[in-house]
């Protein structure tokens, strides 16, 4: 990787101070955050990201905390890692769908070190984007390589221009959850809901993942308690990997149910790894309620999320995959 | 190759007192045979009973352990020297270019010392050709070093696929093209004929892709010169004496003036013989700068340029007759090694087909060669034959089990046919629902059971020179200058030499990897512990033999009247009631200062030759997500004497553990239009990791009784991933025909199942 020089700054307002404010992309890039690592120094690796000052946000105190407010609410902050998240106990019990996304990405040893501010907003983990020699659409080419390339990871849903799939576990969960999050700048703060925060390539900068703007960072996430209803909320996080020991999805699911004696009352489902963002699927959420879990449900919720799907020549397969997904999450779920 | 070539033959009558016996040659990882005309030994030494034997045949734990595990063991790419520069290489990341660098932006970089260009004229020919290295103070600096060359790259038309190198407008690999090395056998016409006759036919094209031997050390070389007329190359190979001629020419020395040091290496499975690329760049810039160089390839430059096992096409149909008796094979195999000929054994491989032919050839193209690998040419051939054999199986409505054999070959048919039975009891084949036919996905998770066995050589030959020292504190050393991959080498030796004189193995201490003591042949087709344990075995009987001559010399009686006995020197008894024995610490205080130390080489009686292997997989299939898990992996093997038990099925479970890998993920990927890799990394090139592991049961087929020891390391790698494709096969009725076994491809089975099933409903 290329030289940089190393901040370690002890406050947000220091770490902020350091963040260029420029719309320019080039200057933005000049100055990288770090606090796991996990995705950024692969970036910097493959010199794909070539920063000239990273800024370690581990130094910040409470920035890694989690908090638990009197409503049963959480806040999350964005440099909590993957492991602390995974076993904290009230997000086991009360967001079982969150700790059970933490838990399933990388290996041990990058849960333990990777943040969730990070897992939000890491790159994509496309091919042809991460190959230096690749001048794809991601990184400012005029092409999709993968559109017509070797396309069997790429989305289904929601592509073009570009045809990556949002590599985060934690985004699918926490947008089933309805989380918030926060973003400052030095100059001012946004908290606007997680859902939205994450935009598709068709929305105009092809480059980004996110709305981040020039001089913002992810501070935290607020997730709040599930609405409470008849009967009780279970929710799980279904990934289907190649390899289990160590892989990004592909096809995830984050389910949550709000089940009485049988009868579904509420439901969040949000896909992951079929387009480049979380794929909320609200029509399914709608149509699942007041229906007992059943082939027919399965077969409808499958359909309603997937509707709208375009896959590409190597991707079919993930039809059939998400709608198993989607039918064996569903059945153990319910039966759980 | 080790496979038994039929009809080979000693070239002319054994002389009076001698016999010829055909023993494996290696050159640079090319297997063949050669016939050697050795001596009948009326003396020569035997292994003894098994029943007698204290410490081979049981389960010895390394003695190199925990230096392994602690980290203690300095490997080649862990060595440090004063002066040191290390060398990055940059490595051409198309197929075919024309490379232009800026070597004086490169040489402004601080620390930088040197950089250079590889190629005449930057002329790249394929994939991941060295084209430029530079060597800096620091690695840091070499790096920043190659990133200054900013190179640029004129790219120019490329064939990366089969397909692409067999177009008719198709850019050529070779002068003559992109077909080469064929090979055929059996005539075709008969073959139809014989095909057309046959009551039950299967087709098919079966594709294996190309694998990376994915070595934890990568390959490379500490080359030490600092000018002068000496050299010391700290390499990570599997030939500590392949190197040194290359070297020395390299560095303008004489080869007995190249020292070269393995003392561990990091993995190797075929692709680290001679000097290599890193090898031959490190001793021209050492030579140029007269300073030690540390150049190893980084983990990317390692796919790209230290060689693969190369994949494989297929064609084949096999035909049977009513009974189930296999009748006609014609197989047309392309076999794809880059720019290298690739390896595949034949076919068919193993079962016994009376009407055959076989045409294989090579396609090229632009990358590179493909190498050794673990049992080269034998995993490819085996998922033809044993998938192609499931599907006859389930054709005929037959239990695949039976047809297998039904169609042993008449030698080692016995071996074969308790092996599978084994298997099949072990994995539970007998209890198995659906047998003679592919499972109906009526559950969700569906599981299924394969088998496939295996062939090899595993012998050895006269190749090693061992010494065995004893000293005056009755430490005994076992001493030859041989490599050890990582198979348990020094463990087996001090084990032998332990049993000979009959000491606890701790007293045994080991000096390997190193061209300054006894040569030793390279490790290749398994012949490392048929060539080397024979001759430790000599040297320790020798140094046994000279210890008894040395105290009966002195004590002025026969040596013939001494003995070793139960740890302890048995005397001759000498006048009354005097001692008649003495612990062995006491006779060795009777040694010269310097101790004593005999040598020894190969006896053929020691060592034998062709192994046989079968192994069943237990998998269970997902039919919503096509997940595929490999709930257990049984796998028999014969080899002879098993010296050290515990490392024989650590090498078993080894090879099941690559198979399994190969079978569910491992694949290079390059992009047919760009030409670029796009998995040359840890983590888009798959292995299967710790949860991928099934349960194991590595059996050591202890009906083999031969009193010889062969190796059986790389047979243990064949047959795993056909197994574990006929398992899949046998769950849900999908034949995947195109390792690996990846969900897309079940998923996409199974719709096609269901859209056959669907059209067939529709035209009732």
């Amino acid at each position: 990787m290329k030289s940089f020089e190393y901040l370690q700054p002890t406050t947000l307002e220091e770490a902020l101070a350091a963040l260029p404010t420029s719309r320019d992309p080039k200057e933005r890039e000049r100055v990288r955050l770090i606090a796991g690592g996990q995705d950024l120094l692969t970036e910097m690796k493959e010199h794909l990201a070539e920063p000239d000052l990273v800024v370690d946000l581990k130094r910040i105190e409470g920035l890694d905390k989690i908090r638990v407010q009197s409503d049963g609410s959480l806040v999350i902050g964005a440099t909590c890692t993957l492991a602390a998240l995974e076993e904290h106990a009230h997000v086991r019990e009360h967001f079982a769908v969150l700790s059970r996304a933490a838990g399933s990405v990388g290996s041990t040893q990058i849960r333990s070190v990777a943040s969730v501010g990070g897992n939000l907003c890491q790159r994509p983990r496309c091919w042809y984007y991460r190959s230096e020699q690749i001048p794809c659409i991601k990184k400012g080419g005029a092409e999709c390589f993968a559109y017509s390339g070797l396309n069997k990871y790429n989305a289904i849903l929601g592509g073009g221009p570009s045809y990556i799939v949002h590599p985060s576990d934690l985004a699918p969960a926490l947008v089933a959850l309805g989380a918030e999050i926060t973003l400052r700048s030095a100059t001012q703060q946004r908290i606007l809901p997680l859902e939205r925060f994450f935009t598709l390539p068709s929305e105009g900068r092809v480059q980004q993942e996110n709305d981040l703007g020039p001089g913002e960072m992810v501070v935290e996430l607020k997730v709040p308690s599930l609405p409470a209803g008849a009967g009780t909320w279970r929710s799980d996080y279904f990934k289907v990997r190649e390899r289990g020991s160590y892989d990004f999805a592909l096809a995830a699911l984050a389910l949550a149910l709000l089940v009485d004696d049988g009868t579904i009352r509420g439901a969040r489902l949000c896909l992951g790894a079929v387009a480049p963002i979380p794929w909320r699927a609200d029509k399914a959420e709608a149509l699942l309620v007041g229906r007992k879990v059943d082939d027919e449900a399965c077969r409808l919720a499958g359909e309603a999320a997937l509707a709208g799907a375009r896959p590409l020549e190597h991707n079919g397969y993930k039809l059939d995959l998400t709608r198993g997904l989607i039918s064996k999450a569903l059945r153990q779920l319910a039966s759980s | 190759m080790s496979m038994h070539q039929e009809g080979s033959k000693p070239p002319r009558e054994a002389a009076p007192g001698k016999r010829w016996i055909e023993v494996p040659k290696i050159v640079n990882g090319i297997d063949s045979t050669e016939w050697v005309e050795v001596d009948m030994e009326s003396d020569a030494p035997t292994w003894g009973d098994r029943a007698s034997l204290r410490v081979l045949n049981r389960d010895l734990r390394r003695v190199d352990g925990p230096e392994k595990v602690t980290g203690q063991a300095r490997y080649p790419h862990d060595v440090r020297l004063p002066g040191m520069v290390w060398t990055r290489i940059l490595c051409a990341p198309f197929p075919v270019c024309k490379a232009v660098v800026d070597l004086d932006a490169a040489r402004k970089v601080p620390g930088v010392v040197d950089a250079r260009e590889l190629r005449e004229g930057g002329q790249v020919t394929f994939l991941g050709q060295a084209v430029a290295a530079v060597s800096a103070e620091t690695p840091e600096a070499a790096e920043d070093g190659l990133r200054a060359l900013k190179p640029r790259y004129e790219q120019q038309g490329f064939a990366v696929t089969r397909e692409q190198a067999l177009a008719d407008d198709a850019p050529k690999v070779n002068k003559d093209g992109n077909v080469g090395r064929e090979r055929k056998n059996g005539n075709l016409d008969e073959v139809e004929a014989a095909l057309a006759q046959c009551r039950w036919v299967a087709k098919g094209t079966y594709s294996v892709p190309v694998q990376h031997h994915a070595s934890l050390e990568t390959h490379g070389v500490v080359v030490d010169f600092r000018g002068g007329k000496e050299a010391t190359i700290h390499a990570s190979t599997q030939g500590t004496f392949t190197i040194a001629d290359e070297a020395a020419r390299e560095l303008g020395l004489s080869a007995g003036s190249v020292k070269v040091e393995v003392p561990y290496m990091g993995g190797g499975f075929g692709a680290k013989f001679g000097l290599d690329v890193p090898g031959t760049i490190a001793c021209r810039i050492a030579k140029d700068l007269s300073r030690p160089v540390h150049l190893f390839l980084t983990r990317k430059d390692e796919f790209l340029l230290a060689g693969n096992r190369s994949g494989a096409v297929q064609d084949l149909q096999l035909g049977a007759d009513e009974s189930g008796q296999l009748q006609a094979l014609s197989a047309k195999v392309d076999r794809l090694g880059g720019r290298g000929d690739g390896s595949f054994a034949q076919q068919p491989y193993v079962y016994h087909v009376p009407k055959r032919f076989f045409h294989a050839r090579s396609v090229f193209t632009h990358t590179d060669a493909s190498r050794a690998f673990r049992a080269p040419g034998h995993p490819q051939a085996s998922f033809g034959i044993e998938s192609i054999l499931d599907e006859l199986a389930y054709q005929m409505g037959k239990d695949p089990l039976e047809l297998r054999l039904a169609n042993l070959p008449e030698k080692g048919r016995a071996d074969w046919a308790r092996q599978l039975e084994r298997c099949a009891r072990e994995i539970g084949w007998y209890q198995h629902p659906h047998r003679t036919a592919p499972g109906k996905p009526t559950e969700p998770v569906m599981t299924g059971i394969g088998f496939a066995v295996s062939v090899w050589g595993g012998g050895g030959g006269k190749e090693c020179v061992v010494e065995v020292r004893i000293s005056r504190d009755a430490s005994l050393a076992v001493l030859c200058g041989t490599q050890d991959l990582g198979t348990g080498t020094r463990t087996y030796m001090a084990g032998i030499v332990a049993e000979v004189f009959d000491r606890p193995l701790r007293s045994v201490s080991t000096q390997i990897g190193s061209s300054t003591l006894g040569r030793a042949n390279a490790s290749g087709g398994s012949t490392t512990t048929a060539s080397l344990a024979p001759a430790v075995k000599v040297a320790a009987e020798n140094a046994k033999r000279a210890l008894l001559e040395t105290l009966a010399q002195a004590d002025g009686t026969a040596a013939r009247d001494w003995a070793l006995a139960g740890g302890r020197v048995i005397a001759p008894e000498k006048g009354q009631g005097g001692p008649n024995s003495m612990s062995f610490e006491e006779a060795c205080l009777k040694l010269p200062a310097a101790g004593i130390s005999a040598s020894g080489e190969w006896a053929a009686s020691l060592a034998g030759n062709g192994v046989h292997g079968a192994q069943a997989a237990k998998v269970e299939v997902d039919l919503r997500t096509g997940g595929v898990r490999v709930v257990k992996m049984v796998g028999v093997q014969d080899c002879g004497l098993p010296l050290n038990r515990k490392a024989l099925a650590s090498q078993l479970q080894g090879g099941m553990i690559q198979a399994l890998s190969y079978a569910l993920f491992e694949e290079r990927v390059i992009e047919p239009d760009l030409g670029v890799m796009l998995n040359a990394n840890f983590e888009d090139y798959k292995i299967a990791g710790s949860r991928e592991m099934p349960e194991f049961v590595a059996l050591i087929d202890d009906d083999d009784t031969r009193q010889q020891v062969i190796g059986m390391a790389e047979p243990a790698i064949i047959p795993g991933h056909s197994a574990i494709a006929n398992a899949v096969h046998n769950a849900c009725g999908v034949r995947v025909r195109e390792l690996p076994l990846t969900p897309d491809k079940i998923l996409n089975g199974l719709a096609l199942a269901r859209g056959l099933a669907a059209n067939k409903e529709a035209g009732k």
